[in-house]
């Protein structure tokens, strides 16, 4: 099963006006690694055509990203006013 | 005047737990989730151990949306071809009950209500950005822009802290602090499961796994919890050797448990209803920050409060505890109005006469068992090799065991004076 078709059975409350989290393009194009694509469980970064994209709607919040960027990249707060991943399970 | 004399930043069960016994004892008591409803950003590894609720909510055993109980321990180390278990399983544990399979999207719920219906104030669906401070003692939340403001305040925010770093009362997380979690919830029949699992009435199984077939140096545990009527099944992933191996994604290992050939018998069938990701505190007491100050305490994951040593995976109770125990700190400051760091480090001191610190004091450096090559890269091939040599009948004349043995010491992957000394690391530390 695909990490997509996984994270196609997700409910979100997404913000349309509020990324939390961003990253720096100046430091991800140069970056020697992108280990952040190996590690997010969610596939938020991918490279494309050699370029990182990063897309926060489909983050679940773990945290990995932050720590997995080595390069002081990534900024990291938590989603407002109950937006954001909806686990029904847990 | 403050606004609550109290403030509880995050309603798992570190900060439920504590705004029960704050409120129970007739404390004014904000406890703010982000979450709305409570429970529905957590994810657990799944099973929620000991007796710790007992002095919170008397009736939990009943009351709480529990799962299973755990009557059936299972560790085992996984190689691409073979499973080498121990197994335990006991009647003893249907009397003495001490590990239940939980969702954490029903259990925190469940804990929040509580105390809310103790009296706290449960406000959801809110993110704290940061704290309020005056001179240099924390003094409420800020939300918003709002200065809410309080006598202390409890940080129960879980394993992935962000107020407590941004204010800079614990280090930012690297990468021997935490593990990448990664969970499915596979929906089952309860029949099949118990058939499964050969599980009667309301018994449930906990298995551990270290994946020993994982290649390119990747460390990662696995953990197949059974709920009533479904699975919770995940992998732990050391994020360092992740990091070092530097082409692996870290949701194909999730797969790969998954096709393991003696796990997807397991998972047959199965629909997946859940995925799900998490840091996992590791590291234990070196990870853990300063656990109080002028007015504020720390407790659950937010201060790395977790147990592994690969058998058994607990945190949930120390967090409960540990929430309990900031309460108690924080009522007996309140008699002597000193919200000081010099009177909340009772805290500490409940904690090191309790288990939560006791255990990490103990356990400290376990990671490094857990996470070793010992554990995950040459152990699963030799006893795989011992065993298969031992029940592989050829016509040929047997060997003793210290023969086969022996046999496999030559042949495994690392050197005898090495694993030696690392099979007495590991039985020291465990």
């Amino acid at each position: 099963m695909e990490v997509e078709e996984k994270l196609a059975l997700l409910n979100y409350k997404t913000d349309p006006s509020y990324a939390h989290i961003t990253v720096k393009p100046s430091i991800c194009d140069v970056c020697p690694d992108h280990f952040c694509t190996f590690a997010c469980p969610a596939k938020c970064y991918q490279l494309i055509e050699g370029k990182l994209n990063f897309k926060y709607e489909d983050c679940v919040e773990c945290g990995t990203c932050i720590i997995a960027c080595s390069h002081d990249s990534v900024t990291w707060t938590n989603p407002k006013g109950g937006q954001g991943i909806k686990y029904k399970f847990g | 005047m403050s606004d609550f004399d109290f403030i509880v930043v995050g309603a798992g069960p570190a900060g439920s737990s504590a705004a029960i016994r704050l409120a129970t004892a007739g404390s004014s008591v904000l406890l703010v989730e982000r979450a709305d409803p409570p429970g529905s950003k957590a994810v657990s590894g799944g099973i929620l151990w000991g007796r710790d609720l007992d002095g919170l909510i008397p009736d939990w055993e009943k009351s709480a949306p529990v799962e299973r109980y755990i009557d059936f321990k299972s560790t085992s180390f996984l190689t691409r071809d073979s499973k080498i278990s121990i197994d335990f399983r006991s009647k003893k544990f249907e009397e003495k009950k001490t590990g239940y399979s939980v969702l954490r999207a029903k259990l925190d719920q469940f804990l929040a209500l509580k105390a809310k219906a103790a009296g706290a104030t449960l406000v959801t669906g809110i993110t704290v950005d940061s704290l309020a401070r005056k001179e240099n003692r924390i003094v409420g939340v800020v939300q918003d822009g709002d200065t809410i403001t309080s006598d202390a305040v409890i940080l129960a925010e879980g394993a992935n802290p962000r107020v407590a770093i941004e204010s800079g009362l614990r280090e930012p997380l690297r990468d021997r602090d935490c593990a990448i979690g990664i969970k499915q919830i596979v929906k089952l029949s309860e029949a099949t499961v118990n058939e499964r699992f050969n599980l009667t009435g309301n018994s449930g199984y906990a298995g551990e796994f270290a994946l020993g077939y994982l290649e390119g140096g990747v460390r990662a545990g696995g953990f197949l919890y059974t709920n009533k009527d479904s699975l919770s099944i995940g992998v732990v992933i050391a994020m360092e050797n992740l990091r070092a191996n530097g082409s692996t994604y870290s949701y194909d290992i999730m797969e790969k448990f998954m096709e393991h050939p003696y796990v997807k018998p397991l998972v047959e069938g199965g629909r997946v209803q859940e995925y799900s990701a998490h840091l996992v505190p590791e590291g234990g007491i070196d990870s853990m920050p300063k656990l109080f100050g002028d007015g504020y305490l720390i407790a659950g994951d937010s201060a790395s409060m977790t147990f592994s040593n690969g058998m058994i995976i607990q945190g949930m109770n120390y967090a409960i505890a540990s929430g309990a125990m900031a309460a108690d700190s924080l009522l007996e400051a309140a008699k002597k109005k000193d919200f000081s760091g010099a009177a909340l480090s009772s805290y500490q001191d409940r904690l090191e006469h309790s288990q939560v610190l006791m255990d990490l004091r103990k356990f400290r450096g376990i990671d490094k068992v857990t996470w070793s090559r010992l554990v995950h890269e040459v152990a699963p091939g030799m006893m795989e090799n011992i065993l298969f040599s031992m029940f592989y009948e050829d016509g040929n004349p047997k060997k003793h065991l210290a023969e086969i043995i022996l046999g496999s010491l030559s042949k495994a992957n690392m050197k005898r004076s090495e694993l030696i000394m690392e099979t007495y690391r590991m039985l020291r530390r465990m």
